[in-house]
């Protein structure tokens, strides 16, 4: 007994280094199942607090391009109006199925392997992890993790968050995942072989579940391949999102969400 | 002169934090070298220290950033790794390393730093981005970022350090 003791006093410091690396490996897993609310991430209001402070100082300096941004926004927005006022609504309009709040993005990386973005709106706003983010100019991310005043959101540039998608001319369902490479691209999966597709073919959201409303634009089709022994395309698009400038989001709340998943999940 | 000071330990750790949190990801030159310089503040800890003490302030800095950049358990990870062979390599490297107490740019000598620092950051860039990979696929890109950030994260130590030693003589 006394031997084994020495022997472990002896050993003490490889003890403590293993024991501190499997405590590492299993914070690591504990973190990678998806949804969590596990306060070791960047919505942890510390944390938010001190990237908040240092987006306040950053973002005086683009006040002007910001401005300028949403001007633009603001423009499209009322075009998109003046069509919607020409048309008469339909009863699916008039349900209001999707309510949208508005958040800052407070931080967000976009060249690491696996990406994430830190927002400015949480549980007080009523945002729940799952819901979708979008900005003006297309699909952004997924809500991962959410704190009293902040929420963490898994980007698009990563690899875990794949999106339902839709070829607009086609109607063809495809998968959106990212492939680790570049910020402005992605890869699309799953497009069977007898469909053709084109170099500049618009990918949007398909409204298959109740993460991102239908029609969302994602991006286009800048290259595709398909040799004999493949089953599916291989494809890549460009992403219609900068991710290097992103300020303002909007977080999607489905309101339907739980009667249509209690129909597609029994 | 063999004590160490613990105060002014304590005031470096709060400096290089607050210095580094709030830039994490943002110090970024052509998206491929990141800055993470708070490596400098764990491997210059002093040589008194026993190997249990620095491993577990590794962790415990290493856990901090983590919660900054949405990897819990990345960060952590590495930085023991490197407290753990880090008395190895002062070994390796230097022969009277058990003489003196502060690891700086004066004790160590230039070539010394930059044999000591560069090697272990990198091994800590190394395990960090390799990790955060998800593995060694697309190995071309990623042995480039490790080697930028690696070169980078050198630089601004090697600033840091240099601009204290000033300030230290003139007072």
């Amino acid at each position: 007994m006394k031997r084994l003791l020495d022997f472990l006093y002896k050993r003490r410091e490889t003890g403590l280094f293993l024991v501190l690396e499997i405590l590492s490996i299993w914070l690591l897993i504990v973190y990678n199942r998806r949804y969590n609310a596990s306060f070791l991430n960047s919505s942890n209001e510390l944390a938010a607090s001190i990237f908040q402070v240092s987006n306040n100082v950053s973002g005086y300096f683009q006040l002007a391009e910001i401005n300028e941004k949403l001007v633009n926004e603001n423009e499209k927005l009322l075009q998109q109006l003046t069509l919607l006022k020409q048309k008469p609504l339909s009863y699916k309009d008039t349900i209001g199925r999707f309510s949208i709040t508005r958040a800052n993005v407070i931080n967000s990386t976009f060249s690491r392997s696996i990406n994430y973005i830190t927002i400015s709106a949480g549980e007080r706003d009523s945002i729940e992890p799952g819901m979708g983010v979008i900005s003006s100019s297309g699909v952004v991310g997924q809500v991962k993790s959410v704190s009293k005043n902040f929420a963490t959101v898994y980007s698009l540039l990563h690899p875990n968050l794949l999106v339902s998608s839709l070829i607009k001319r086609t109607n063809t369902k495809a998968t959106v995942q990212w492939d680790q490479e570049d910020y402005d691209k992605a890869s699309l999966k799953y497009i069977p072989r007898h469909i053709s597709i084109k170099k500049g073919d618009t990918i949007v959201t398909s409204g298959f579940n109740s993460v991102f409303p239908e029609n969302i634009l994602i991006g286009v089709i800048e290259e595709f391949e398909l040799s004999e022994e493949m089953t599916f395309y291989e494809a890549k698009i460009k992403l219609a999102t900068d991710f290097t400038s992103l300020k303002n989001l909007y977080v999607i709340n489905d309101l339907l969400k739980n009667e249509k998943d209690s129909l597609q999940y029994p | 002169m063999n004590r160490i000071n613990i105060r002014e330990l304590v005031l470096n750790f709060i400096f290089m934090m607050l210095l580094q949190l709030p830039l994490i990801y943002r110090v970024t030159l052509f998206n491929k070298a990141f800055g993470f310089f708070y490596v400098g503040f764990i491997l210059l800890l002093p040589t008194k220290l026993s190997r249990s003490y620095l491993m577990f302030i590794g962790f415990c800095s290493g856990l901090f950033v983590d919660v900054f950049t949405n990897t819990p358990g990345i960060h952590a990870s590495a930085c023991v790794f490197v407290m753990f062979i880090r008395n190895f390599w002062l070994m390796v490297i230097n022969d009277e390393w058990q003489g003196f107490t502060n690891l700086n740019v004066a004790t160590l000598r230039r070539t010394g730093f930059f044999g000591y620092l560069f090697p272990l950051i990198f091994v800590h860039h190394f395990i960090l981005f390799t990790v955060e990979n998800g593995g060694l696929h697309l190995f071309g890109s990623l042995f480039a970022r490790i080697l930028y950030s690696a070169i980078f994260s050198f630089i601004i130590i090697f600033a840091i350090n240099l601009l204290v030693k000033l300030n230290s003589k003139r007072i």
